[in-house]
């Protein structure tokens, strides 16, 4: 399936959601919440999803655990 | 404008100031600079004129390619701005590289960038960079033809040699260049006929190189980087590691986490300083006293390593009577260091062995250069810490291959490979190159000129002025070739505008030419060349880090605008004077996209593995250094060792010496010297380079002091054919090796076959097993003294200890000493502080090409001075403010103040990296058009004085003199 | 995985600039707008410390508190975004961040001048399609949607500046601080993160391994 198809479904099925989350926030914040790849009506998918990982969070979360390893040099020796 | 970090002084800022302040418990005094940048300056006004985004540009080379489509190639490259070496991976989408990726798996940078090499992406939009041949004409730079250039450069070049003969050209090489370019410059530099060639490793190192090697053997950086873990306590005397060679700190400072001391000791307060444990402020140029003092109380407390003294060290009771001399009070008087700082950073060396030392050019670029690196040396033999792991002395050179251009590049007194120039060196060459040796001398003005060292990139500006009676060769220069080398990094410039001005023929070969095309145009009409080099992204070739490690380079993208690889433009160049053939026998053409003949950059390297034994830059064959560069994962990040792997058992970038052939598989050798190892293993011990015997002692090391597992424990000398036949070894080579190896020695040995049998066969160094020299006898100075730089703040401590006499014949020049410090010795009343300079970790050496890239120049933004509140005062200036500074050339500097203590009272820094200002006045009218640097301000060698190193004619840039007034 | 954080290490960050600059190339920023900066205290004298700067996604972002249009929005990788087609130029962020994050293209002009605010993503893009030219006009690359780590951080020369989720982050911190047996400092995490989240989080951290 294409990434832009993915995403209308998404955006399609989580419309009620984001419509419930809004009118929550009315009462307590001016902020708008971002909701699971959507902000104000626009797609921002969450990282995961992006073609390289195709929604398999599993995956993406090996990756950054990998690239954080990078960042320690003990992870080379003492 | 604005100044330094420049946005920074928001609002905002000050508020993060203060936050941070609150947060680290401490009053905070950010840098004032950045307060004075102000608000309402700057950024915006600067933002509306650029492109929001630079991407445009370079996709214009690759029209109607959207940024996320096309195939991403990934290359494997190494950063260009300095000799630590950092791997990066370029990513490549149709042609423009779009990304830069971090190179975890790299055991030199693990990753990690300075902002130079953070930066490295920028070449490829260039935008600043020469983009055609030009020519000067009536003080305008116009575009050329490439064929138009070559013709008529060649033809002056040509003509000139014919009027002068070929010494009379003078062609300054790159440490910039590859590993392979720089053999062929100096290839190319001798079939046109002379010695008259140089490149940056004289300005930095030369003395390093020099001194070290007369010491024991090889003059080069002992262990490295990555060793550093394994030390207990580190000295860095004359080094700014954090700004110089930022990537090398991560390797410090992880060896500092675990308890390794830290000890900084220079004129400034630098930000190495601010990560070390004791941090020790010296006069500049007094390292000698400094280095004797600690020598002193090691003795006086019987830290320093007998054994190992009199089984590997000659000549130290010499040394010694001398450091016996420099009481705790002397040290003080010519350095300004209290006893007790001294005691305690010999006492933390002696106390936390291995300990190591590392220099860089503070130590360096003195007229007395080659002796405080000998100082240097002795001191790590007494506590016999060299050929130790955590120990050694970590010469941290410059350049990302200066080391590569001084082992096998385009030096005024070497062939490749340190071989000297002695008629036996070109003899091997010339096999090697498949040329007739008759053939190469009759390039020559006379067999003494091949053999005689040429001038040097320090001094060739009085090869043009000097008396023409005067000089050690027949003529002065006429044509002087700058590839790849910047002019605001010699000294002397206010003399130098005045060379450029007489010569006949001035050509630039470089992507950012334009410093040097700047200076000329302002004092010329005509007779300039700007010819576009490219740079070592969109060509291949290997590099020599400062450990000796070799790593190879992909080429990332294609030749930028009508630029072309430097070894394309040399082979373009012999063709045109008539010996093309002759200078690629062994290298294949191949033809670039617009038909030019390319030399094949793999044939090059082997043709350097074919002749260049000395060094042991024999085995690291294209194919073997690729492989590396592929499995870095494999390598040990504090052995540089790889545990299985393709590359079992080698060390990282098979650094020199990698003896013997390819197919001996010699690992490389990650520290030199150690006798712990196997010489198969990496292993060895010192060189025997200067005899067996000196006035009836003998120069062998000692009984037992072999490396592991040697077949002859005792010390011996060098291999050659007789030694082999003696030994009974003879008979191990065979029959091909035989015929080749008669009559010949390990250097010269074209069949690998004597080292082969000595190291193999019999676990022997080829090159002898002999001590270290305390005493140099062949040096100026054998044994290290201390001397007044010529221009010295001390007129008192001059009488006492005097510069050395004036020279008639050196390096081809007359050559002045004690007669110029005594013309100038009280000089100091007239200029009171001491000039020196130093790096911003922005820029790298004349700063014209990391100045054009903007991501860098929005960084630092204008040239200053630091100079101390109490001399601020007195002058009457503040934080901010432009100032003059001046030196007695009577050259004036206008720069901004940087009022601030990293520097002494007494003391005036600068930072090295600028051009395009001269003597208050922006010199943007003189540069060609669209090539002029983003940054550009006053050289600080435009105002530095006379003073050379009596070996190696290093200049003296660390001690000179200067005012300052408001401007 | 669980909240994104940044920590600089004052104890190793030698002020390079590697950061800033790396931030510079992965996100071609303009000339005169810094994501990233580096700020120094007792410049010159002993005790000289460094640190690098840029948002620091701040568990109670004082900036979305702020903004009158409301184009801010957090992630759930704790990741402070914003919309910069609703972006009005007003500045008020800019004075209620404690970091000095966000930047304007035209510096600080006359009110409604200063063009789209700009920040630090985290390298995670923004409200566009990911890694669209869209996105990376407006926002920069989106690493995070690579699976990869800021450049800023991943390129550090020392290693001082680490970024990542907080625990594995907080880890390698920790190992450092009890081998150097001090320079305990993760400097600004009070103010970003704030004493009452960083406990929370570790009790979610527990539960979530139980
Ligand atoms: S300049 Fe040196 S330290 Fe900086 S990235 Fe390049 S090689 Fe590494
Ligand atoms: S996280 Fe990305 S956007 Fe933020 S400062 Fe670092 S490089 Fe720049
Ligand atoms: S790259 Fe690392 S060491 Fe350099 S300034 Fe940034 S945080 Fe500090």
């Amino acid at each position: 399936m294409s990434m832009p198809t993915m995403k209308l479904l998404r955006t399609a099925a989580l419309g009620g959601v984001l419509a419930l989350g809004l009118s929550a926030c009315g009462e307590t914040s001016q902020v708008p919440v971002y909701k699971d790849g959507k902000y104000s009506g626009k797609a921002d998918t969450r990282p995961w999803e992006s073609a390289e990982f195709k929604g398999d969070k599993a995956a993406w979360e090996a990756a950054l655990k990998n690239r954080a390893r990078g960042q320690n040099e003990y992870n080379r020796g003492d | 404008m604005l100044t330094k970090k420049s946005s920074a002084a928001t609002g905002s800022a000050r508020r993060l100031r203060g936050s941070a302040a609150r947060a680290l418990g401490q009053t905070m005094d950010r840098r004032a600079f950045l307060k004075r940048s102000g608000l309402g300056v700057g950024a915006g006004a600067i933002a509306t004129q650029l492109p929001y985004n630079l991407i445009g540009a370079a996709e214009a080379a690759a029209p109607g390619v959207s940024r996320g489509e096309g195939k991403a190639d990934v290359r494997r490259t190494v950063c260009t701005h300095c000799s630590v070496g950092c791997a990066t991976d370029a990513i490549v989408r149709n042609g423009v590289w779009v990304h830069q990726e971090p190179v975890f798996d790299s055991p030199i940078n693990l990753g990690a960038h300075c902002a130079k090499g953070a930066s490295l992406r920028e070449h490829g939009h260039g935008e600043h960079r020469l983009k055609y041949p030009m020519k000067l004409v009536d003080g305008k730079y116009q575009k050329i033809s490439w064929e138009q250039a070559l013709n008529e450069v060649g033809d002056r070049l040509l003509k000139i040699r014919e009027e002068s003969g070929p010494d009379a050209v003078y062609w300054i090489g790159s440490s910039k260049h590859s590993n392979e370019q720089a053999y062929l410059l100096r290839k190319f530099v001798s079939f046109w006929g002379t010695n008259n060639c140089d490149h940056q490793a004289r300005i930095c190192h030369s003395t390093t190189v020099a001194g070290v090697a007369n010491t024991w053997g090889y003059g080069a950086m002992t262990n490295s980087y990555n060793d550093m873990q394994f030390s207990k306590a580190a000295l860095y005397i004359g080094s700014n590691a954090a700004e110089a060679h930022p990537v090398s700190m991560l390797h410090m400072l992880h060896a500092k986490e675990n308890g390794c001391k830290m000890i900084v000791v220079d004129p400034r307060f630098t930000r190495t300083a601010a990560k070390a444990d004791q941090y020790v402020r010296i006069r500049s140029g007094t390292d000698i006293p400094f280095i004797w003092g600690m020598l002193y109380h090691i003795f006086k407390n019987g830290w320093e390593d007998q054994k190992y003294i009199d089984d590997r060290v000659f000549g130290l009771e010499k040394v010694k009577e001398e450091i016996m001399t420099w009481t705790p009070e002397r040290v003080q008087e010519v350095t300004g260091i209290p006893e007790e700082q001294v005691f305690k950073v010999a006492q933390t060396l002696a106390m936390n062995r291995p300990s190591t030392v590392v220099w860089c050019m503070g130590q360096t670029q003195h007229t007395v250069g080659n002796a405080n690196v000998r100082a240097m040396c002795i001191l790590q033999l007494v506590l016999g810490n060299v050929g130790v792991s955590g120990g050694g002395t970590n010469i941290f050179r410059g350049h990302d291959n200066v080391q590569g251009a001084t082992d096998v590049g385009p030096n005024p007194d070497s062939l490749p490979g340190y071989y000297g120039l002695a008629a036996g060196s070109w003899k091997h060459w010339c096999r090697v190159w498949g040329v007739d040796y008759e053939w190469v001398k009759s390039r020559y003005a006379s067999e003494a000129l091949m053999t005689k060292s040429g001038i040097t990139v320090s001094r060739w500006i009085d090869g043009v002025t000097e008396n023409k009676e005067l000089i050690d060769q027949p003529s002065n220069l006429r044509a002087v070739v700058y590839w790849g080398h910047a002019p605001n990094s010699q000294t002397r410039g206010a003399e130098m505008v005045e060379a450029m001005k007489q010569l006949d023929t001035l050509v630039v070969i470089d992507p950012y030419p334009s410093a040097t095309a700047s200076m000329a145009a302002m004092v010329r009409k005509d007779g300039v060349y700007l010819l576009p080099a490219c740079t070592q992204f969109e060509t291949t070739g290997s590099a020599t880090a400062s450990n000796r490690s070799i790593q190879w380079r992909e080429k990332v993208i294609e030749p930028l605008f009508e630029s072309k690889p430097d070894h394309t433009i040399m082979y373009a160049f012999a063709k045109k004077f008539g010996w093309g053939d002759e200078l690629v026998k062994n290298i294949k053409l191949e033809k670039d996209a617009q038909g030019w003949d390319e030399p094949n950059i793999e044939d090059i390297l082997r043709e350097i593995n074919r002749g260049t034994w000395t060094i042991g830059y024999s085995g690291q064959s294209p194919e073997r250094l690729k492989l590396h560069m592929q499995n870095m994962h494999t390598f040990d990040v504090k052995t540089l060792k790889a545990a299985g792997g393709p590359c079992d058992g080698e060390y990282f970038g098979l650094p020199w010496p990698c003896y013997g052939n390819p197919e001996m598989k010699h690992p490389g050798t990650p520290n030199l010297y150690d006798t712990s190892k196997h010489v198969m293993d990496g292993g060895g011990n010192f060189r025997a380079n200067f005899g067996v015997e000196k006035d009836g002692v003998s120069l062998l090391a000692a009984e037992g002091s072999a490396s592991k597992g040697a077949d002859l424990q005792m010390g011996y000398p060098e291999f050659d054919h007789t030694l082999l036949k003696k030994l009974g070894w003879w008979d191990e080579l065979t029959d091909a090796e035989k015929a080749e190896a008669e009559g010949k020695n390990w250097k010269t040995d074209l069949s690998g076959g004597i080292i082969r049998v000595a190291m193999k066969n019999h676990g022997c160094h080829p090159f002898g097993n002999a001590r270290a020299r305390a005493l140099v006898w062949n040096f100026p100075d054998p044994v290290p003294l201390h001397r007044e730089p010529i221009y010295s703040p001390r007129p008192d401590l001059v009488a006492k200890y005097p510069t050395h006499d004036d020279k008639a014949k050196f390096w081809r020049l007359p050559t002045l000493y004690k007669s110029l410090q005594e013309k100038v010795k009280d000089i100091s009343r007239d200029y009171p502080l001491i000039m020196t300079s130093g790096r911003l970790v922005e820029y790298e050496g004349g700063g014209e090409e990391t100045r054009s890239n903007p991501w860098l120049a929005e960084l630092q933004q204008e040239m200053f001075a630091e100079v101390n509140p109490k001399d601020a005062n007195d002058a009457g200036f503040r934080n901010g403010d432009y100032i003059w500074v001046e030196s007695p050339t009577k050259a004036k500097l206008k720069v901004r103040a940087q009022v601030t203590q990293r520097v002494a009272p007494g003391t005036v820094f600068l930072p090295f990296h600028f051009s395009g200002w001269w003597q208050g006045q922006d010199m943007l009218k003189y540069y060609p058009e669209g090539a002029a640097p983003i940054v550009r301000g006053e050289a600080v060698n435009t105002a530095t004085t006379y003073g050379y190193d009596p070996v190696t004619m290093m200049q003296e840039t660390k001690t000179t003199l200067c005012r300052v007034s408001k401007a | 995985m669980g909240r994104m954080k940044f920590l600089c290490d004052a104890e190793r960050c030698i002020e390079c600039n590697g950061c800033v600059t790396a931030c510079k190339n992965e996100h071609e920023v303009p000339w005169g707008v810094n994501r990233r900066r580096v700020v120094t205290m007792n410049d010159g004298v002993p005790g000289e410390r460094s640190i690098s700067v840029a948002c620091m996604h701040c568990s109670d972002a004082p900036c979305m508190a702020v903004c009158p249009t409301n184009c801010f929005y957090k992630t759930e990788e704790g990741v402070v975004l914003h919309d910069k087609d609703q972006c009005i130029g007003c500045g008020y962020c800019f004075y209620a961040c404690p970091f000095g994050a966000p930047q304007f293209p035209n510096g600080p002009a006359a009110f409604g001048a200063r063009g789209k605010m700009d920040k630090c993503t985290f390298c995670a893009g923004g409200p566009e399609e990911t890694g669209s030219q869209a996105e990376y006009e407006k926002y920069g690359s989106n690493r995070l949607a690579q699976g990869k780590l800021p450049l800023c951080a991943e390129m550090c020369s020392t290693k001082a500046l680490l970024a990542g989720d907080a625990n594995v982050v907080a880890d390698i911190f920790r190992e450092r601080v009890l081998r150097r047996g001090g320079g305990t400092d993760a400097w600004g995490w009070q103010t970003a993160y704030g004493g009452g989240e960083q406990k929370r989080e570790q009790k979610r951290e527990r539960e979530g391994q139980k």
